[in-house]
């Protein structure tokens, strides 16, 4: 309403990221604003995003191989709040999350969800290799670039232990692709190599190579591997991978449509490909193959061919993005109890409508039980969201019938009595809710709308802002091994 | 638009068509850049061939194509595939009708059709009628202002801000009396807003104000009223805040756009600033069905702070 339009309201958001070699940390501000004219429906969106403090990069503290030193890694994000000047409680938003290898330490789901609870007030906990990029690509720019140009624009986001691929064309995303290409996947010590991953020795054993624990870390063969690396690399962006290069990747092959016009690197090792940031000279501190790894890249005759973009980001591309970029804004008109917020790693359950509303009530009733099927298995009242999409020009009357279908639904769940959380693409969960709670007066129901989900299995929902709207951030938790 | 220059545009098209047959020849694609999806709106002309103009210098351009034809290489019809793909991005993001492409200096028969259909449909939808049908389902009587017909509706603004005499003995005599809230649903400017949009937006309306168990009186529907009437019915049945659900004047994107325009107890000489309005209700606005549900929680707004419009803003902050 009209009331709102000069109305600025601002949002603390933090972004913690803990990867495989590296641990840090932004707080940013974001601001609020009503974008409607006043004679319409109020539009609240992100307009400004100032970020406030940008931490050191901190080694990832570990207790042994595989696991994380929860209360090092507690004592950083502490000193931190306190050097940025805030705390805890004043976090409305934002995402902690795993990456890299760190997520396939023991204790790795315990760290974030900790981290989570402790952190901040609406703080979400994400993991997997897919968002990863996404996050990155969104970090460094290389989807802003992409949204201003049309173009195809890969961001390779190369940590420690992974490197994470996101494709984006004219801002839209169209795949992602992960590989076990980092710089810490081979350390040293003293002039020797020190440790190997598996998936690098898995790559040895295949070729041949003798290289092994102990030789001299100028072994012709740690040339020979990152050299494979960066040709992996180029195979996986023209989409040619071979047999051979398979040992390297990690989930899926990619599968993004069309061409790559542009290549965006950020991530730890970018830094030793770009450098960017000011305090260089710490690179050899890390001791691994980081820089063999960058300079092998940067020669890489697959990948010559691509524009090649500078980031705005290097090594801190993720925790901006996640501390900047996971936020999404709800519509203005939505139905809420905030005595039921907020709600955290529920696992979304889309139904497509295909633009007609008698396939989604078919499909409603199915679609929940498949949905407790694989959720909630042992009646333990998991929740989870039901996320509407593709809806058709809906009249009244189909308002009604669909509110009548989600109740029956409702009735499925073990607990009935949970709050009923469904998430609409579109315009329309005031109505919905509104006929929801004409129906049935004393169940609690969140009908939240306007959220388009490009990627991501989970959601977290939010407290209700001043401006009526709440956050929600749509994330995967997967924690890989 | 005037008339007779629409008109003269029209024969002139015409004759061109007639007199020029289609080329049969395999033809070069010389414009490539068709709109393949046209503006928007229901169009009702797909079954129209679409036919293509022939320009002056079609045959030494064509000679000159035939030449440069073989040097082309795919990668050109790729580009031009990327630039439709973007155009059609462009497009997307837009009801206005933007990259259609011309013939010459003219737009194409196609995008010319369009205009025109849209433009005969904004007319339609101020000379039209709101069926009967429509107001018997909501179960709304009917009233009159002091207007006679469409031509001084039109010409005279403030007789279709007073109730006839007749209307106001009517509404006094059935409506219930000093309502929280009172509906009125009019044509305005376009009887198309109102049959396509009310049920959606009203019985979306009813249900909110029913959930938030505030009361409403006897809905009407008035023929060619303006917004200020509102004012008189105010003073007729004294409700807390009248909502008039009204039909905007026409555009040329959509012509059954409806607004909803509010007021805290309007009496005559009630200021513009205390009006307020939610407008673009239509199907590629504001859902309907949502503009009722929202409406509700407007009405809850003005009746917690007793003001609306710019007053209620102040009030607010």
């Amino acid at each position: 309403m009209k009331s709102l339009a000069s109305r600025v309201e601002t949002l603390l958001s933090a972004g913690i990221d803990i990867g495989t070699s590296t641990t840090k940390l932004v707080i940013s501000r974001f601001s609020l604003m009503n974008l409607a004219g006043g004679t319409h429906v109020p539009r609240i969106e992100i307009i400004d995003k100032e970020i406030l403090y940008r931490s050191p990069i901190f080694r990832t503290p570990l207790l042994s191989a595989t696991t994380i030193d929860m209360i090092a890694v507690d004592d950083i994000v502490k000193s931190e709040y306190e050097k940025a000047g805030v705390t805890s409680d004043q976090i409305q938003t934002g995402a902690v999350i795993i990456t890299g290898e760190t997520a396939t330490k023991q204790n790795a789901e315990e760290m974030v969800h900790h981290l989570s609870e402790h952190a901040g007030g609406f703080l979400v906990a994400a993991a997997g290799p897919d968002l990863e990029g996404i996050i990155a690509a969104k970090g460094s720019g290389a989807y802003g670039y992409s949204k201003k140009t049309g173009k195809s624009v890969a961001n390779v986001d190369i940590g420690g232990g992974t490197a994470n691929i996101a494709v984006y064309q004219d801002g839209r995303l169209t795949g992602t692709c992960t590989l076990h290409v980092g710089g810490r996947l081979i350390e040293f010590e003293d002039e020797q190599i020190k440790s190997i991953s598996p998936p690098v020795e898995k790559l040895i054993r295949q070729e041949g190579w003798t290289v092994q624990i102990g030789d001299s870390k100028y072994h012709p063969d740690v040339q020979k591997i990152t050299r494979r690396m960066a040709t992996v690399m180029a195979n996986v962006l023209s989409k040619s991978m071979t047999m051979e290069d398979e040992v390297l990747l990690l989930g899926h092959p990619p599968q993004w449509s069309g061409d790559v016009d542009v290549i965006v690197f950020s991530g730890g090792v970018s830094e030793c490909i770009y450098q960017l940031e000011e305090e260089n000279a710490s690179l050899a501190v890390y001791d691994d193959i980081g820089i063999e790894l960058a300079s092998a890249l940067r020669r890489e005759p697959g990948l010559q061919h691509y524009e090649w973009k500078k980031p705005n980001e290097t090594v801190r591309a993720t925790v901006l993005g996640a501390g900047t970029q996971t936020t999404n804004i709800s519509g203005a008109t939505i139905q809420v109890e905030s005595s039921q917020l907020p709600q955290k790693n529920l696992p979304v359950v889309e139904v497509s409508f295909e633009y007609e509303t008698a396939v989604g009530l078919a499909k409603l009733q199915s679609s929940v039980e498949e949905a407790i099927a694989i959720y909630d298995p042992g009646g333990e009242g998991q929740n989870f969201v039901l996320y509407l999409t593709d809806i058709p020009y809906l009249k009244f009357r189909d308002i009604q019938s669909i509110a009548k279908k989600l109740i029956a639904c409702r009735r499925l769940k073990p607990d009935p009595l949970q709050p009923f959380i469904i998430v609409l693409q579109s315009d329309h969960a005031k109505v919905l809710g509104q006929t929801l709670q004409a129906l049935e007066p004393e169940q609690s129901i969140l009908c939240i709308d306007q959220i388009d989900i490009e990627q991501g299995g989970y959601m977290d929902i939010g407290q209700v802002l001043q401006s009526g709207v709440v956050p929600v951030v749509i994330k995967t938790l997967t924690f890989h091994s | 638009m005037e008339k007779e220059l629409i008109a003269s545009i029209t024969k002139l098209v015409i004759e061109k068509l007639n007199q020029e047959q289609p080329p049969k020849e395999p033809e070069v694609a010389l414009w490539s850049a068709s709109p393949k999806n046209p503006a928007p709106v229901e169009a009702t002309e797909q079954n129209l061939e679409r036919i293509e103009l022939k320009p002056v210098r079609q045959e030494a351009i064509q000679r000159k194509e035939q030449k440069t034809h073989q040097s082309r290489t795919c990668s050109d019809s790729l580009k031009l595939e990327k630039k439709e793909q973007q155009l059609e991005e462009l497009r997307q993001k837009t009801p206005s009708r933007i990259a259609v492409g011309r013939a010459g200096s003219r737009p194409k028969t196609n995008t010319w059709l369009q205009f025109r259909y849209d433009h005969a449909a904004a007319v339609d939808a101020v000379y039209g009628e709101v069926s009967a049908d429509v107001l018997e389902n909501l179960g709304v009587f009917t009233v009159h202002t002091r207007v006679e017909d469409k031509e001084e509706y039109i010409r005279r603004p403030d007789r279709g801000r007073q109730l006839s005499d007749e209307s106001r003995k009517i509404i006094k005599d059935r409506c219930q009396n000093s309502p929280t809230v009172q509906v009125v649903i009019s044509n305005g400017l376009s009887a198309k807003a109102v049959e396509a949009n009310i049920e959606d937006v009203y019985l979306s309306l009813q249900q909110s104000l029913n959930n938030l168990k505030i009361d409403m009186g006897t809905t009407f529907y008035v023929d060619k009223g303006r917004v200020a009437l509102m004012d008189e019915i105010g003073e007729i049945l004294t409700p807390d805040v009248v909502i008039m659900l009204i039909g905007e004047r026409p555009g040329l994107v959509s012509a059954e756009s409806l607004s909803a325009y509010m007021c805290y107890k309007p009496r005559k000489g009630v200021i513009e600033a205390d009006r307020m309005v939610v407008s673009n209700i239509h199907k590629g606005g504001i859902p309907p069905v949502e503009a009722g549900a929202y409406l509700g929680t407007i009405v809850q707004k003005i009746l917690k702070y007793q003001a609306s419009g710019v007053s209620l803003v102040q009030k607010e902050s």
